[in-house]
């Protein structure tokens, strides 16, 4: 069906990614946050409304109007009033858990939120993430001098941490880039590494591009042409407190991705630019 | 303040009467005038503080080479329909020229020059990056992306901004010369007004590629409108200005609960869906972030944080009932007050030990419309005061705000 192919296409939530184990559902009923206009209304005077608006005198307002403006006035009241309710009763409908209401109206509610309204706020939740996933990438490259060669597993991640350490004010590109890129990539890949859809097919790109900026900014690969290129993810769970009795497991799993074939569409020139223009600011931060 | 016993000192008010003064307050004023400019403020410094961190960074990010290159963007925007103005060209010009006009409609925005129509500017701006690269984001470009859109709705610069000062300035002077209509006329807005009016023919022709309809039909008719308030003004001052401003409040006031709503969905479902894990239950959770190689820009503070389990329990519990509560005390000043602190000094600790500062920035500037009046108003004054000494003006003294919010209605749009 149409509409459940559309649902799917989105399901994966691409807007926010604060890192979280999304796990399982129970109802959370909060729809109080819908009723907020007391607070700062009161302060600003809505409920002072009681006491001190003075009516009309200020020049404004619907009392200051004549009959016919009065009703223009009022059906836009009333036309402002149910654009509220309707769009705060879908905002809450789309970050509440899948309930009664989503399972037989959640095409409305997807139709009004997407693409704009979209939002996330599972933040580090249910579960924080517990487990540090790194993205490593190997090499096929040709050199002039001694042929095809495979390089080692380069852990790209790491670079990112290491740009991350002692930086007050992260980049976007160490933060985001490559967590959400591998994020998307598993997200829409069944397990057993078919792409679902097109934004399988994206992902596998936007992985292989970043893969490629990442490897034309090494040295140990200079003037080296990379044929092809084989990416995985290594999880690593994160130590248990040390005050805590429980005992987890350390050891690391891996998932391979398969073997690409590198194109000309994978090179990133422009970023490539960009990356030499960025390398001054950059390493005087590393430098710190 | 009333406070809860005002109600009680004087005769209850037929109900017919409490509901004819609210209708009068919702038409006859923009309220929380401090709330929305500090907002305001907040959002376009957030962007602006990124934009210019990342300006090195621009090409990898949004640019048509990027490793998100715009054809995986052309790809993924004729699927999902989200608006940006940076699928007209692949050209790295228009991409220059669109980061370029994000960053200047940024500190526009901030200093409140011809607030209406910049926060226009802004909100393209905005989604125009972030939907071109919707998978570099997190949870404080979503706040942003959102405030964004709603800001245009409101009248955020009727104080604190460069606007205030120009009406305060041309009501003076109208006082000053009572005969004399309109002291000088204002070039900047009209002339603003036809430039964007030529970039929304340029949105129409490519609408196929820009996103969803219902966008360009809203600058279609915030662009009317602002042309109509215009003519308006000086054709027919009277009922059909009052009018429009009724309008403009409503929509104001409409824009400004939505604000405050989605503030406290933000809280609560945050709040909700951590109860629900067992890390939150258990008091850990705060540990793990903490051991994230992403989220650990100062292993050492992290190490030090995290070695105390009884620490850790504090802070993790803390946070659940602090965004859980916070929805529910709205209806209590001191209690919201006091959470309000908690949640900002939260996100200031965010922002330094998960190493995201933008984020909490965001965070931050949402939650900041929550501040009381007396706050703000206080707040605005000590930062006059203190720009006049750094400035070696002598303080002007007897508008603290520049203009007091509420009165005399002068036009507030771009060509106002």
């Amino acid at each position: 069906m149409v509409s459940t192919l559309w649902i799917t296409e989105w399901a994966d939530r691409d807007r926010g990614g604060m890192d979280a184990d999304v796990g399982r559902d129970i109802d959370a009923d909060v729809d109080r946050g819908v009723e907020t206009g007391a607070e700062t209304g009161a302060e600003a005077g809505v409920e002072p409304a009681v006491e001190t608006v003075p009516a009309g005198s200020a020049g404004g307002g619907i009392m200051a109007l004549s009959l016919p403006y009065q009703v223009v006035a009022a059906v836009a009241l009333a036309v402002a009033g149910v654009f509220v309710c309707v769009h705060l009763a879908m905002v809450f409908l789309h970050v509440a858990p899948s309930n009664t209401l989503t399972k037989r109206h959640g095409q409305a509610v997807d139709d009004w939120i997407y693409p704009e309204f979209e939002q996330n706020w599972k933040l580090f939740a249910p579960n924080p993430l517990q487990q540090n996933v790194s993205v490593e990438v190997r090499a096929e490259v040709v050199t002039a001098g001694d042929g095809r060669r495979t390089t080692d597993w380069i852990d790209l991640t790491a670079q990112d941490a290491e740009a991350i350490r002692h930086n007050p004010l992260p980049s976007h590109t160490q933060q985001n880039e490559l967590r959400r890129a591998v994020d998307f990539y598993l997200n829409s890949h069944s397990d057993d590494g078919t792409p679902n859809g097109t934004r399988g097919q994206l992902s596998e790109d936007y992985m292989r591009r970043i893969a490629m900026l990442r490897l034309d900014g090494l040295a140990s690969l200079e003037g080296a042409d990379v044929r092809r290129v084989q990416l995985r993810a290594v999880t690593r769970p994160v130590p248990a407190p040390r005050w805590s009795t429980e005992k987890n497991d350390h050891t690391a799993s891996y998932r391979d991705f398969p073997w690409w074939r590198v194109t000309d569409a994978d090179l990133p020139d422009g970023a490539a630019r960009s990356r030499a223009e960025a390398a001054a600011p950059s390493r005087t931060e590393a430098g710190r | 303040m009333s406070g809860p016993s005002a109600p009680r000192t004087r005769p209850r008010e037929p109900f017919d009467r409490r509901i004819a003064r609210a209708v009068q307050a919702v038409t006859g004023r923009a309220l929380g005038p401090h709330q929305t400019a500090i907002v305001r403020i907040g959002f376009s410094l957030t962007w602006l503080v990124f934009l210019l961190r990342e300006l090195p960074h621009r090409h990898e990010m949004y640019g048509p080479d990027g490793p998100w290159s715009w054809e995986l963007a052309r790809r993924l925007t004729a699927d999902n329909r989200a608006f940006t103005v940076l699928m007209w060209s692949d050209g790295r010009v228009w991409f220059e020229v669109v980061y370029g006009l994000a960053v200047l409609s940024a500190a526009l925005l901030l200093v409140g020059w011809h607030t209406r129509a910049v926060s226009v500017v802004f909100m393209v701006g905005v989604l125009s990056l972030q939907n071109r690269s919707v998978f570099l984001g997190d949870g404080g470009d979503n706040v942003l992306h959102l405030a964004a859109i709603y800001l245009v709705l409101t009248r955020c610069g009727q104080v604190w901004s460069l606007d205030a000062r120009r009406a305060a300035r041309r009501s003076a002077s109208r006082a000053a010369v009572k005969a004399d209509r309109g002291p000088r006329e204002d070039i900047a807005g009209p002339l603003l007004w036809t430039v964007l009016g030529g970039f929304l023919l340029a949105t129409t022709w490519f609408s196929d590629v820009t996103g969803e309809w219902w966008l360009p039909v809203l600058l279609w008719v915030l662009w009317l409108g602002h042309g109509l308030w215009w003519l308006v003004c000086r054709l027919a001052p009277g009922e059909p200005r009052t009018l429009l401003d009724v309008l403009a409040n409503l929509t104001h006031n409409a824009a400004l609960v939505v604000i405050m709503a989605e503030v406290c969905l933000i809280y609560a479902t945050a709040g909700w869906y951590k109860i629900q894990g067992s890390r939150w239950q258990d008091g850990t959770a705060l540990y793990y972030p903490l051991h994230l190689d992403y989220f650990s820009p100062w292993p050492a503070l992290s190490e030090l944080l995290g070695a105390s389990g009884i620490m850790v329990l504090l802070l993790t519990y803390g946070t659940v009932i602090v965004q859980i509560a916070f929805p529910f005390t709205l209806f209590h000043r001191k209690a919201k007050n006091v959470l309000l602190v908690a949640m900002m000094l939260e996100h200031a600790g965010i922002a330094v030990l998960l190493g995201l500062p933008v984020f909490s920035l965001a965070m931050i500037s949402a939650d900041a419309v929550f501040l009381p009046t007396a706050f703000l108003v206080a707040l605005g004054a000590r930062v006059a005061r203190g720009r006049d000494r750094v400035l070696g003006r002598r303080s002007a003294g007897t508008l603290p705000e520049q203009r007091r919010a509420g009165e005399e209605h002068g036009p507030r749009t771009l060509v106002g």
